[in-house]
C-alpha cells in the first residue's frame, strides 16, 4: 500500500518539521524577527550528540540531556551576545534578520571546519526491522519520533496557556509596550523564548540525527522547512505552525510520488509561494494590516 | 607567477563589484532585501555556459546571461508583489532554494551535480580572450560599463523614484507613481547584472556546478553591500575590492582548500555581524537599514 506508506512518511517528516516550526514560531511571535540561526541550533545539537556519544562514548541518555541543555544555552547565548546588542542600538528587524542570516552561515561554516563535509551517523539505534502496519513499514524509532513530537507539542501548548512565563510570552507577543507597563521584562521574556525554542530545536536535531545521517547543511534545510511550515500555518501561531508542518510533510512526500526525490526541498517553497500569494496570513493566522 | 596570481584576483574583484552593485541597487536604492540574488547569479551562469557550449558567440551569451535572469527577476517581482519586509526576504530566499534544486536535479539540462565542464573562453569579433590578461581587460571593461549604467540609473529621475519608494511607498503612490513597476524594474536590473556576474564566473572558471550557487555564496555580496553602505555605489566598489582581497592571506598560511572555503565564509559572516552591531550604516552609507 503505497498511499499508507507515503502518509506515514509524511507524518514522520511533519512531526520533525512541527518541532522546528513551533520553536521558530515561538521566537518569531515574541521577538518579532526571523531567527535564521535556528537552523544552526539544530545542526549544532546533532553534532554535539555525535561528539558526546559517538566520539567520546558517553552514555546515550546522558548525552541526550547534555545536548538539550547545550541547545538551550546556544540559543540563549546567541540572543545575549548578538541580538540583545543589536536591540540596544535600536536595530530594525531587517538588521536582525541579516544578522541571523550571517550567524547561520557562520555556524554552518564552523561545523564544516570542525567536523568536515562528510556525512556522519550517530548509530545509537541499530537499523531495526520495520513493523508492518496496513501494508506499510514503520520503524520503532519513527514511532518514537512521532510520540516525542506529540508530547512536546502538547506540553508547549499547555506551557503557553497555563504557566506564568507562557502567559507573559503571549503578552509580549501581543503588545510589548503594554506588557512592559504591567511589569513584564521584555528582555527576560525574549531570553525565555530563545531558551525554550532552542531546546525544542535541539530535540529536533537529535531525532533527525538518529533517523537520518547528519551533515553540515542539515540545519539550514530543516530551518527552511520549519519556517515554511510556520508561514503556511500562520506565523506567530504555534498551533498553526504545527498544522502547517504536517501539511508540508505530507505535501512533500506525496509530491515526490510524481517528481524526482531531489525536488523535495523545492516542493516546500512552491507550497510556501502559493500561500504567500493567496493566503499570506496562513491557515490559522489572523489577518492584519 | 605573482602577476598571474594578481590577475586572477583582479578578475574575481571585477566580478564581485558587478555582483555587489547589482544587489546594492535592490537593497540600498530600492529597499528590497533580495535574498534571491544567488538564484539570478546561478541562472546567468548556466545560461552563459549552456549557450557557449552550444557554440553561440560570446556577445550573445553575455547578453542572454543578463536577459534570462532579468525575466526571472520580473516574474519574482510579480509573485512577491504584495509581500513586504521579512516575508519578502523569505520568499526570495525560497527562490534561491528552488533554483538550486532545479540546477541540481534537472540533469538533462544542467548535468546535475557533475556540472558543466569545458566552457570555451570568450571570443569577441575575432579577438581572443583565452589568456588571463586579456580576459582581465575584458572583465574590467564590462565592470566599468556596468558601473556607469547603474550610476546613470541611480541619478536618473527613475532612480529618484526608486529611492522615494524605499523611503515611503505610500507617499510615492499618492504622487501617482506605480511603485510595483518601480520595484519590479529594480529587481529585474538586479537580476540582469547578477546574471552578467554569473556568466563571468562561468567563462573564467570554464566549469560550473550547483555548489557555487548555495545561499552561503550570498554572504560576501551582502557583506559588501552593507559595509559599503546602503545607497552608495562608490562605497560598494571600495568594499568589494577590500573584501575580495581580505581573506587571501589564508591561502599563504597553508590551510587546505577544504578549510579555506568555509573560513572565508566565516570571516565574512563575522565582519557582517560586527558591522551591523557597531556601524549599521556601513562606511559610506547614505540611508539606514529599515
Amino acid at each position: 500500500m503505497i498511499i499508507v506508506q507515503l502518509l506515514i512518511n509524511g507524518l514522520i517528516a511533519g512531526a520533525i518539521y512541527a518541532l522546528v516550526a513551533s520553536g521558530f514560531s515561538l521566537i518569531y511571535s515574541t521577538c518579532k524577527f526571523i531567527h535564521f540561526a535556528h537552523g544552526s541550533t539544530i545542526a549544532f545539537s546533532a553534532y554535539f550528540l555525535y561528539f558526546l556519544f559517538s566520539m567520546l562514548g558517553l552514555n546515550f541518555w546522558m548525552a541526550v540531556i547534555l545536548t538539550i541543555i547545550f541547545a538551550s544555552l546556544f540559543g540563549y547565548l546567541t540572543n545575549l551576545v548578538v541580538y540583545k546588542e543589536l536591540r540596544k542600538k535600536k536595530a530594525s528587524n531587517t538588521i536582525l534578520l541579516i544578522a541571523s542570516f550571517a550567524l547561520l552561515i557562520f555556524f554552518e561554516s564552523l561545523i564544516l571546519i570542525i567536523f568536515g563535509a562528510d556525512v556522519k551517523t550517530i548509530g545509537y539505534i541499530k537499523v531495526a526491522e520495520g513493523l508492518q502496519f496496513l501494508g506499510a513499514v514503520i520503524t520503532p524509532l519513527q514511532i518514537i519520533i512521532i510520540a516525542v513530537s506529540l508530547v512536546l507539542l502538547i506540553s508547549l501548548f499547555l506551557f503557553t496557556k497555563k504557566t506564568k512565563i507562557g502567559k507573559a510570552m503571549r503578552a509580549v507577543a501581543d503588545n510589548k509596550d503594554v506588557a512592559e507597563i504591567v511589569g513584564i521584562s521584555a528582555e527576560k521574556i525574549y531570553s525565555w523564548a530563545f531558551i525554550i525554542g532552542s531546546a525544542i530545536a535541539g530535540i529536533a536535531g537529535i531525532l533527525t540525527g538518529m533517523e537520518q545521517n547528519i551533515n553540515p547543511t542539515m540545519g539550514t534545510n530543516l530551518m527552511i522547512k520549519g519556517f515554511a511550515a510556520a508561514i503556511i500555518g500562520g506565523i506567530g501561531s504555534v498551533p498553526g505552525a504545527i498544522v502547517g508542518a504536517f501539511l508540508l510533510g505530507l505535501a512533500e512526500n506525496f509530491g515526490i510520488w510524481y517528481l524526482p526525490s531531489g525536488y523535495k526541498d523545492a516542493i516546500a517553497f512552491v507550497v510556501l509561494f502559493i500561500f504567500l500569494l493567496f493566503r499570506p496570513q496562513g491557515i490559522l493566522g489572523k489577518k492584519n494590516n | 607567477m605573482f602577476s598571474a596570481y594578481l590577475v586572477s584576483i583582479l578578475i574575481l574583484v571585477g566580478m564581485a563589484i558587478i555582483e555587489s552593485l547589482a544587489l546594492q541597487l535592490a537593497v540600498g536604492f530600492t529597499g528590497l532585501l533580495n535574498l534571491g540574488h544567488a538564484a539570478f547569479y546561478c541562472i546567468g551562469a548556466y545560461t552563459a555556459a549552456l549557450l557557449a557550449l552550444a557554440g553561440y558567440p560570446f556577445w550573445l551569451c553575455l547578453l542572454m546571461a543578463g536577459v534570462v535572469p532579468m525575466i526571472f527577476g520580473f516574474l519574482l517581482a510579480l509573485l512577491t508583489n504584495k509581500i513586504k519586509g521579512d516575508y519578502f526576504a523569505l520568499a526570495t530566499l525560497g527562490f534561491t532554494f528552488v533554483v538550486y534544486a532545479v540546477a541540481l536535479n534537472w540533469t538533462d539540462l544542467t548535468n546535475g551535480p557533475l556540472g558543466l565542464p569545458g566552457i570555451p573562453k570568450p571570443n569577441l569579433f575575432g579577438l581572443d580572450f583565452s589568456d588571463n590578461i586579456s580576459f582581465l581587460i575584458l572583465i574590467l571593461v564590462i565592470t566599468l560599463i556596468s558601473y556607469l549604467i547603474i550610476k546613470r540609473i541611480t541619478i536618473s529621475p527613475f532612480g529618484k523614484v526608486l529611492a522615494a519608494t524605499r523611503d515611503n511607498e505610500m507617499a510615492t503612490k499618492v504622487l501617482g507613481k506605480n511603485t510595483f513597476k518601480m520595484k519590479a524594474c529594480a529587481l529585474a536590473i538586479n537580476a540582469f547584472f547578477a546574471g552578467i556576474a554569473g556568466s563571468i564566473l562561468a567563462y573564467y572558471i570554464t566549469y560550473i556546478d550547483p555548489s557555487s550557487f548555495t545561499i552561503m555564496e550570498m554572504i560576501p555580496t551582502l557583506c559588501v553591500v552593507i559595509i559599503g553602505g546602503l545607497g552608495s555605489l562608490e562605497g560598494t566598489v571600495i568594499a568589494a575590492v577590500i573584501l575580495e582581497i581580505l581573506p587571501e592571506p589564508l591561502r599563504f598560511i597553508g590551510f587546505s582548500s577544504s578549510i579555506i572555503g568555509p573560513a572565508r565564509q566565516m570571516i565574512y559572516a563575522l565582519i557582517l555581524l560586527v558591522i551591523l552591531i557597531y556601524k549599521p550604516r556601513g562606511f559610506w552609507g547614505k540611508v539606514k537599514l529599515e
